[in-house]
């Protein structure tokens, strides 16, 4: 097929969107509604292109290449055109005195700002139009800022093409259109898993997570507390993005020292809790396979996905490890094993998790297991802090975490990546079960940015059939599978967040398919520059359960690492 | 005004009526019917004008188990008002129009949408499309034939944008009615995904009659791109308000605001708005144009639904500009952002102008950058052609006009 794109000459051999060919062809066309993850959709009409012999404009995101096509991309009638629709964009966005741009969430990464100035506007010439609707702070995780919204449908369509939870929708026509939940509950009110995928999508400051960097600034400069941070493995690949680094860049000894920076009494790591994590789910998977229990087992280190499980699926609440996530198992370690140690009470101990997850910060109130954890913060939060308190992360000295909750094995830091736990989980359960040793530590077929994959792993002559999944939309079809029938495996991990951990709602923005592939690369170099490997080979684990535990599954680890869930639907 | 097709059937029952027109396509084949139709030159009389014949030839040429005919009586365009004249005073010809598309494009399931306003239309509708299943002239083995045709009415809850065929789809199928992307082009990937004919009431009935001739006289009357007749609904200030049947060419907008309609009430015309408020105005001295889709194009403006709304001199013109872009304030479906924005940043603009009692030049500007912007890149016809008319008014009447 040749088209002229500009009065160059191109050949493609499908019939692609006039939009991807124009990629191809190394010339970029402003977009805002678009999102390479969604279908696209057609209506911000940024990306209007001129086509000869057509009367109108064309989306070059909807509109498909013809042989003999001629188009224009930055005609005298497109630039105008794009100009106009920016600022009338813009005077809708609500920018006035109390909701500028100094103090948006995404002063940092806004995408009309960035398409503005591709644009090239230099003026707005309408006065601007507030919505007046109120934020909605119903929801520990996610706060909605309305006024900032231009009902791009992004966060919608996230939500309901790749999440399949659909909380989110558009209301009323016209110019009071916007977007809203059920019944304008609010966020905290409706099926929200809380996953913050929504957050990514928002080209604006419209949606954010909740918040905690004050509170966790006040126990800082509290002398009574003794605050402990731990942070997940997904937050070390990621952080140093917002530092302007390349995404896959491994920050964590940086990030360590970060931490001590910020006044942290004790820089912990999640991994360490990861390893435990595996040491009660494998045992409680060779348990459940050894004595007829429920199977699959689903893994619940991922609070969106409990929740989407809650509401959407409770007949299958049993099928769920009951072992806490790595987060919560830290908290409780902490505040009791550590705490003891140090001779500090529970009530003076702090304990900040910094995840790459909103839902985490709902995870942490759960009734089942409040306490555990004092405050989340996000990747992004922890940045801000950063940023704040004037550290420059890519250059202070690097620094190794604390023990012994800081000590982990390379099968705890690939819980950062959708696979991870089911790899590490199936690293421990062969040796547990077999008491050989494993000659091959990578199990290839689990990894990879796939929504669905599936495995049969041989142990000891038993054929595992597993799965690993990503993304609600995916967990979705696969419950289904089960349910029919269709499908059987014995063991199945689910992330709410596409990519896993490291596309988790709280992560650096833009966060897209070609960096959730560098952060996951990342994710496995850790991995394998380890020496440990394995989580029951982590020394502070064997030490924890012979000091404290006794041995996985026991009624000590009853009480502090395992939980409960319920029907929420 | 002498009504040259519509008058013989006017008023009559179904006891009287004859049917002709599907009694005649009965009797030939389908692509024998597109071929009449094709002849006679039919345009879509909606608004945007396409060829009623090559429409249907598309959709009969696609082999499809399930394709649907809909009828669009989403009459909306105010001022225009001829659609419901059709249903209230000619509901068999309407749906013998549905009926012979049906059969000539091979469908077998049909719809008219009628808007939720049009309570008396949807009354008379609904009583004629009983009376046609219990004369077998909808149903199974249609006058005694092998044609088989169900015809359902759908009430539209009232939003003017479903009026655009692809929102009306929309809205059959239960969702929001706003605009699809096209293509797909509803003749491809209609109703449900199926191949599917959106006719106005208009055109539909002129297909009734055109078939009930054995030879072809409405191609022989009108002009070449503009053949037949068109029902324009003129009111505002008029003498004579109404619905008329007037051929294409023969008069000159002029001619039917004075000789048709009565003339003008009051001093003298301000301007005529020829086919809706999403055409342009035309000023008193451009209104020696031709009837005809080509003419009025040539001067800027449409034929658009023929609704024709005659403004005089003595009215306070801005206070018509707020009344239209009140409307399309309202009334655009919000999902692409150019007519979205556009409408409502023009409002807040208008509203203004409208206060203060004159616009400036950067407010006119402004507003020709906006309707430039939308009616390049809106998503439908609604937007594209929303706010055509706000801006002819101030052109033609708050700025000197330029001489190229």
């Amino acid at each position: 097929m040749k088209v002229k794109i500009n009065n160059r000459e191109y050949e493609f051999d499908q019939e692609i969107s006039i939009l991807d060919a124009t990629k191809k062809a190394h010339i970029k066309i402003p977009t805002l509604c678009y999102s390479e993850k969604l279908e696209p959709f057609g209506s911000c009409r940024l990306c209007s292109v001129e086509i000869k012999g057509e009367r109108t404009l064309k989306p070059a995101c909807v509109t498909k290449i013809t042989d003999g096509m001629e188009i224009f991309t930055h005609s005298q009638r497109v630039r105008k055109t794009r100009k106009t629709i920016m600022e009338l964009i813009i005077a809708s966005h609500g920018i006035n005195c109390n909701l500028n741009c100094l103090t948006c969430s995404k002063s940092g990464s806004c995408e009309i700002k960035e398409v503005a100035e591709e644009i090239g506007v230099t003026e707005i010439r309408v006065p601007p139009i507030s919505n007046g609707l109120p934020e909605d702070r119903s929801s520990y995780s996610i706060v909605r800022e309305p006024q900032k919204c231009i009902v791009c449908n992004r966060c919608v369509r996230k939500c309901s093409e790749v999440q399949s939870v659909n909380i989110l929708t558009i209301a009323n026509r016209g110019p009071d259109t916007y977007v809203t939940t059920f019944m304008d509950k609010g966020m905290g009110n409706v099926d929200c898993t809380n996953c913050g995928q929504c957050i990514l999508e928002c080209p604006t400051g419209a949606l954010h997570e909740v918040y905690q960097m004050d509170q966790v600034w006040a126990a800082l400069s509290d002398e009574s507390k003794y605050v402990i941070v731990q942070t997940a493995p997904a937050v070390r690949v990621a952080i140093a993005e917002e530092f302007g680094a390349e995404p896959g860049k491994i920050a964590t000894k940086q990030m360590v020292a970060g931490l001590r920076l910020l006044g942290f009494d004790k820089v912990f790591d999640t991994n360490f809790a990861a390893d435990l994590t595996i040491m009660e789910e494998a045992n409680e998977f060779i348990e459940r396979f050894k004595n007829n229990g429920k199977l699959p087992l689903f893994t619940s280190c991922s609070p969106g996905w409990v929740k989407f499980l809650e509401h959407n699926y409770p007949e299958f609440i049993d099928n769920l490890s009951s072992c806490k996530s790595p987060q919560q198992m830290f908290g409780a370690i902490a505040k009791t094993y550590y705490a003891n140690k140090l001779g500090i009470s529970k009530e003076d101990t702090v304990v900040v998790s910094v995840m790459p997850c909103t839902a985490k910060k709902f995870e942490r109130v759960r009734s089942e297991m409040k306490g555990d954890v004092d405050y989340v913060l996000t990747t992004r939060e922890l940045a801000k802090m950063f940023k704040l308190a004037g550290i420059d992360l890519l250059n202070v000295p690097q620094e190794e975490y604390d023990e012994p909750l800081g000590i982990s094995s390379g099968a705890g830091a690939i819980f950062g990546a959708t696979g991870g736990v089911m790899e590490a989980a199936l690293r421990t359960a062969y040796e547990v079960i077999t008491g050989k040793e494993l000659e091959k530590l990578d199990f290839e077929s689990v990894r990879g940015i796939e929504g669905i994959k599936q495995a049969t792993v041989e142990i000891d002559g038993i054929n595992l059939k597993v799965a690993v999944v990503n993304g609600l939309g995916n967990a979705r079809k696969v419950l289904e599978m089960i349910k029919s029938g269709e499908k059987e495996f014995q063991f199945v991990e689910f992330m709410a967040c596409p990519g896993g951990c490291i596309g988790g709602g709280g992560q650096p923005i833009p966060t897209n398919n070609e960096i959730l592939l560098k952060r996951m690369q990342a994710i496995y170099e850790i991995d394998r520059s380890l020496s440990i490997r394995k989580s029951h080979e982590n020394p502070a684990i064997k030490t924890l359960y012979e000091e404290f535990l006794g041995e996985p599954l026991s009624e000590k680890s009853h009480e502090l690492l395992h939980t409960t869930y319920i029907a929420r639907s | 005004m002498e009504r040259i097709f519509l008058k013989k059937d006017l008023g009559k029952n179904l006891e009287e009526y004859d049917f002709l027109g599907l009694k005649n396509a009965l009797k030939m084949q389908p692509q024998q019917v597109i071929n009449k139709i094709k002849e006679s030159g039919l345009r879509g009389r909606g608004g945007a004008g396409f060829p009623t014949g090559i429409k249907w030839e598309t959709v009969f040429s696609i082999e499809n188990d399930t394709k649907f005919i809909i009828c669009n009586a989403d009459e909306g365009e105010p001022g225009t008002f001829k659609d419901r004249f059709l249903m209230e005073n000619l509901p068999f010809k309407v749906l013998e129009g549905i009926i012979i598309s049906g059969y000539a494009t091979g469908s077998k399931y049909g719809y008219i949408y009628i808007r939720g306003e049009y309570v008396e239309a949807i009354k008379i509708v609904k009583k004629a499309i009983e009376k046609l299943y219990e004369k077998n002239i909808l149903g199974e083995n249609i006058l005694n034939s092998d044609f088989l045709f169900d015809l359902k009415l759908v009430r539209g809850a009232g939003a003017y944008v479903c009026g655009d065929e692809t929102s009306l789809i929309n809205s059959i199928e239960g969702d929001r009615g706003k605009s699809r992307i096209k293509p797909p082009l509803p003749v491809f990937e209609g109703l449900y995904g199926k191949p599917t004919v959106v006719n106005n009431v208009e055109t539909l009935a002129a297909a009734a009659e055109i078939m009930s001739y054995d030879n072809n006289p409405y191609s022989q009357m009108g002009t070449e791109k503009s053949r037949g007749t068109k029902l324009v609904s003129i009111s505002g200030d008029v003498n004579k308000p109404g619905v008329y049947e007037v051929e294409f060419g023969k008069l000159t907008v002029k001619d039917i605001v004075q000789e048709v309609a009565g003339g003008v009430k009051g001093e003298k015309i301000g301007f005529v708005i020829p086919g809706g408020i999403s055409t342009e105005a035309l000023t008193e001295d451009e209104l020696n144009v031709p009837y005809t889709y080509e003419n009025l194009q040539k001067m800027g403006s449409n034929i658009g639904s023929g609704g024709m709304i005659v403004v005089s001199s003595q009215r306070n013109h801005l206070e018509i500009v707020k009344n239209v872009s009140d409307f399309f304030r309202d009334e655009t479906c919000g999902t692409c952002f150019p007519c979205r924005e556009g409408n409502k940043n023009i409002n807040k603009i208008v509203s203004d102008i409208y206060k203060r009692g004159y616009p400036t030049s950067h407010e006119i500007e402004i507003i020709s950058d906006i309707q430039y912007a939308v009616s390049s890149a809106a998503r439908c016809g609604f937007g594209e052609s929303s706010l055509n008319l706000i801006l002819s008014i101030f052109e033609k009447f708050y700025t000197k006009k330029v001489e190229v």
